[in-house]
């Protein structure tokens, strides 16, 4: 008997208001005594809806509609709640989303292992209190922390009390719903590893929840991918990164790759996962799948076992079926499978354009006066840095959360001011303007941000949204302004634009938000574009989309980009020269095949490091045919989605 | 400690200001009070006799000289406690007519206050907590609709059913006319029967601001991660629901407590006045009729002071309740 039995299980969000929301869909599978699993999906695929469901933790209106779950063979739908509350945590215990808000905020830490430990074990207080200690030491935090509150930790420490809270009791199964994004990479980095350490030693098993592939696979045993709320494929590791069974799965592979290879290319996958409101009755996958058949569209697939695992795949399972038969091709292999790829090669890069200097930035230092009571200490965030910015190149501004790369954008765009050095636009000294001449300048810098959730106004229509910067900037009438609001959405692969200049930002996919937000970018026609992580929020499977419509952008408008980022990937393939930076000090700069290619300094090396290694099989580089004309090729930001 | 530090300077900033305003402010009003005296003596149409008026000034006390010097006599004079005679029950100073008085409207007012405080933030951590249920229904829809009635009517409607017509409780006063006013078990029960009724319409009114902030502020922190991580760890549910959403919750209520004391003196002269309880509220609402400035002025000022005493407190509460308040500003 498996540890944990998940059946037929069903998770509907269902209120008065509003149609229900299918969001977890007839999910089987199992989980042994001590093995590491993990769940991928991107945002929206049930993923976390599942793990909730499996923990009874459902915030309402979710509510499991059909199905069981059962641990060591007891049915957790229908257990009741005082025989549930007694196995919590010592049978399963779990660790939130990166616990800015799992811990809770008004007791210390001490306090919160405590009420636990004392409820749920026979030990005294003070033994109580020394198995807090060795807890954190597990965790690698020093005992003495245990006095503290949750704000007075950074976010690496609170999820990795998280992590020591939930193995407080030795439970039998941890669940983890995406424990780590939102921190440093190289902090991720440490905290799989010592997650992965600590279940070997101690054989608790584990359920790892995350829309990131790429960590799954570095550290599990076998990997669960979910789409629109179904089980698509259930593999164990090697098999999946030798040969992915499913084209969602193989579609993910595509957006890894080794920045450090000779040829980097990813893949996205266009559109979007369907309304789930409405329950597809085939393949939810078809209208993005490159495989699709007919009957994708009629019938929808079971999850049945292929190669070494199984999948929900008519194409793979005739496939398979086929080998079974005919033994034509051997069986390690996995199915034949086409890719859609944003690369090195295929990006403007190669035309090898000499770029004019647009800006300039000289030996600029920022340094913070805080002051704490009649004690003022000073914080160099920036120190010394030069570089500059060409028409139709992209300049990588890399390095973690504290490194001064957002310090930097801030004094280019002129909204704070280096404490020395110079920044050269033309023959425009930035760091000596002021009011009227900022507001000038600013039409010549934009921004694209992060978060393409916040940075749109919620209560305006796309239009308007474009419009402003027309008007504000370009000085045009609005007539003249909803013409060009057009051709801008047009540009960035909102077609046709009519569809969606009336909509609000709400109506609208993360992909093509941050669309959005590059054309009211691109609206005032500037000469810089600053893109401060432009892709990291994003789904995986579209971020290549994006880059290919920045790079697009930059190399055909002959503007100059800082591409601001922690991933070295992204940087490798847009950037033509790169900037490391480590805690305000550039640590490496040159041209980006060279720093990434042949990193000099420690610390590249370990960010390099921090990137999941996935060796990605033959036949899918095989699939994706380069063109032998970089410049003629046609780089297609159109397909965006159905709606 | 700094935050306490802190907190308390900035009481005594406000407490000056506060203090000098109450300097400023009446005498920024038009109007003369010994010629209103005069001619309330004299009838109101006669001509107003200048001796007359200079000796009634005198007798009052109303100050002279210049606003400098007025202002250094008044601080003066406050820190020794004399805050003058009241023009309405001359010669009585006004410190004896406040100490008279302020006994029962603290009685009344803050204990009911501070019930009704306690008793809103547990049924609206109930209702929260409970939510969807009948009573958070009850609470939710029932409680608005209460909430829009307005307090005079409700006051009048429970004196209407139980002092008038089922005639179980007094109509008005603090006390019997016919009570011997001397500490016994008689009297006891006699003030009780009178703040009865006063206190149920405080009650009926007072916490529905409490229950329903509570309740929203909590279903908002039953959907927090740490609120259902100490679901996911099997806490008793009574700890689950105290120690982690309503303890959060809470919080701005704590804050919201401290303002609600600044509008209490409106609320006070309308229970007093109702009620017709001898408390602070009523002997303001006389002192404004007759332009009783002592009296007024040492009644605002005593309010003020006991707000941003409440205000003080609360900060030192909300310190101690949330130490991302202690240290996080700093
Ligand atoms: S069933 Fe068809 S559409 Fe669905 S994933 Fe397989 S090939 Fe693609």
């Amino acid at each position: 008997m498996a540890l944990l039995e998940v059946e037929n299980l069903d998770v509907t969000y269902a209120t008065k208001q509003r149609p229900p929301l299918f969001a977890v869909r007839n999910v089987n599978f199992e989980l042994n005594a001590g093995e590491f699993v993990g769940l991928v999906g991107e945002s929206g695929s049930g993923k976390s809806t599942l793990g909730n469901a499996i923990l009874k933790l459902l915030l309402p209106p979710g509510r499991i509609t059909a199905g069981s779950v059962r641990f060591e063979g007891k049915e957790l739908t229908t257990l009741p709640d005082e025989e549930l509350r007694q196995m919590r945590w010592r049978d399963f215990s779990t660790v939130f989303q990166s616990s800015m808000n799992s811990l809770n905020p008004v007791t210390r830490i001490e306090a919160q292992f405590q009420d636990v430990m004392a409820e749920k074990s026979d030990l005294s207080n003070s033994q109580i209190h020394d198995r807090i200690g060795e807890l954190l030491q597990m965790v690698k935090i020093d005992p003495s922390f245990m006095r503290y509150y949750p704000h007075e930790l950074s976010g690496g420490m609170k999820q990795r009390v998280a992590l020591a809270l939930a193995l407080a009791l030795k439970p039998k199964l941890v669940i983890l719903d995406e424990p780590t994004t939102g921190l440093d990479v190289l902090v991720q980095k440490e905290i799989m590893h010592n997650l992965r350490t600590l279940q070997r030693e101690q054989g608790f098993a584990v359920l790892l929840i995350s829309h990131d592939l790429g960590t799954v696979l570095e550290v599990s045993d076998r990997v669960l991918v979910m789409y629109a709320g179904e089980m698509v494929e259930d593999a164990p590791t090697h098999g999946m990164l030798k040969h992915p069974i499913h084209p969602y799965t193989h579609g993910l592979l595509g957006s890894y790759a080794d920045p450090a290879a000779e040829e980097v290319e990813i893949s996205y996958i266009p559109g979007r996962p369907p309304d789930l409101t409405r329950v597809p009755k085939a393949c939810p996958y078809a209208p993005r799948c490159p495989e699709a058949i007919p009957l994708c569209r009629q019938a929808k697939p079971q999850l049945l076992p292929m190669w070494d695992g199984k999948a929900a795949c008519h194409v793979a399972q005739m496939q398979w079926n086929d080998e079974q038969h005919n033994h034509t091709r051997h069986s390690e292999e996995g199915p034949k499978l086409l890719d859609a790829a944003f690369s090195e090669a295929t990006s403007h890069k190669a035309m090898k354009l000499e770029g004019e200097e647009v800006l300039r930035v000289e030996n600029v230092s920022k340094t913070y006066q805080r002051r704490a009571g009649f004690k003022t200490t000073s914080m160099n965030a920036v120190n010394d840095v030069s570089f500059n910015l060409r028409s139709g190149k992209v300049t990588g501004l890399v390095g973690q959360s504290g490194s001064g790369k957002t310090t930097i954008a801030r004094m280019i765009t002129g909204t704070e001011y280096p404490t020395s050095g110079a920044i050269w636009f033309g023959e425009t000294r930035v760091d000596k303007l002021k009011g009227r001449g900022i507001h000038n300048y600013r039409k010549h810098v934009q921004y694209v941000f992060q978060d393409p959730f916040s940075a749109l106004n919620p209560v305006h229509t796309i239009q308007y949204l474009l419009m402003r910067p027309l008007m504000n900037y370009g000085k045009l009438n609005a007539a003249q302004a909803r013409q060009k609001v057009r051709e801008l959405l047009e540009t960035v692969g909102l077609t046709p634009a009519e569809q969606f200049e009336t909509k609000m930002a709400h109506q609208l996919s993360g992909g093509q938000r941050q669309r959005v937000v590059v054309a009211r970018a691109l609206a005032p026609d500037p000469d810089i574009i600053i893109a401060d992580e432009p892709i990291s929020m994003l789904d995986v499977s579209i971020r290549a989309e994006i880059l290919q419509l920045l790079d697009k952008l930059v190399r055909e408008r002959k503007i100059a980009m800082l591409y601001i980022t922690h991933d070295l990937l992204s940087a490798r393939l847009l950037s033509d020269e790169i900037l490391v930076l480590n805690q305000g000090h550039v640590v490496e700069q040159g041209a980006a095949k060279t720093v990434i290619r042949q990193p000099t300094n420690e610390y590249t090396q370990l960010l390099l490091e921090a990137i999941p290694r996935l060796e990605r099989p033959d036949h899918v580089r095989a699939s994706y045919v380069p063109t032998a004309e970089p410049t003629k090729v046609q780089v297609d930001a159109s397909p965006v989605s159905e709606e | 400690m700094r935050y306490f530090i802190r907190r308390f300077l900035f009481f005594l900033l406000t407490l000056w200001t506060a203090v000098t305003l109450n300097f400023i402010i009446p005498r920024l009003e038009p109007g003369d009070p010994a010629e209103d005296i005069v001619r309330r003596l004299a009838g109101q149409n006669k001509p107003i006799d200048p001796a007359q008026l200079h000796a009634i000034r005198l007798m009052l006390g109303i100050p002279g000289g210049n606003i400098f010097q007025q202002y250094i006599d008044y601080l003066n004079l406050l820190f020794h406690g004399q805050f003058g005679v009241s023009y309405t029950y001359f010669p009585y100073p006004v410190t004896t007519l406040i100490g008279q008085s302020i006994m029962w409207t603290v009685g009344l007012v803050l204990t009911t206050n501070i019930i009704g405080f306690i008793a809103g933030n547990l049924l609206g951590a109930f209702a929260a907590w409970k939510r969807n249920s009948i009573f958070d229904s009850f609470v939710s829809v029932g409680l608005s609709f209460v909430g829009t009635l307005p307090y005079m009517w409700i006051a009048l409607v429970l004196l209407f059913i139980f002092a008038f017509q089922l005639q179980l409780l007094p109509m008005g006063g603090g006390f019997s006319e016919t009570s011997t006013r001397q500490m016994s078990w008689g009297y006891t029960l006699d003030i009780m029967q009178h703040a009865l009724l006063p206190a149920l319409s405080i009650l009926i009114t007072g916490p529905i601001g409490w229950i329903m902030g509570m309740r929203n502020n909590m279903v908002q922190t039953l959907r927090e991660d740490y609120t259902r991580l100490a679901i996911a760890k099997g806490l008793k549910p009574w700890k689950v629901a105290l120690l982690y959403s309503a303890r959060n919750a809470i919080l701005p209520n704590v804050t919201g407590f401290a303002m609600s004391l600044g509008g209490i003196m409106g609320g006070v002269v309308l229970v007093e006045s109702i009620f017709n309880y001898p408390g602070m509220g009523r002997l303001f609402f006389e002192a404004v009729g007759n332009r009783d400035y002592p009296l007024m002025q040492t009644i605002l000022l005593f309010t003020i002071v006991g707000m941003l005493l409440a205000n003080l407190l609360a900060d030192f509460v909300v310190g101690l309740l949330d130490p991302r308040v202690r240290k996080g500003k700093n």
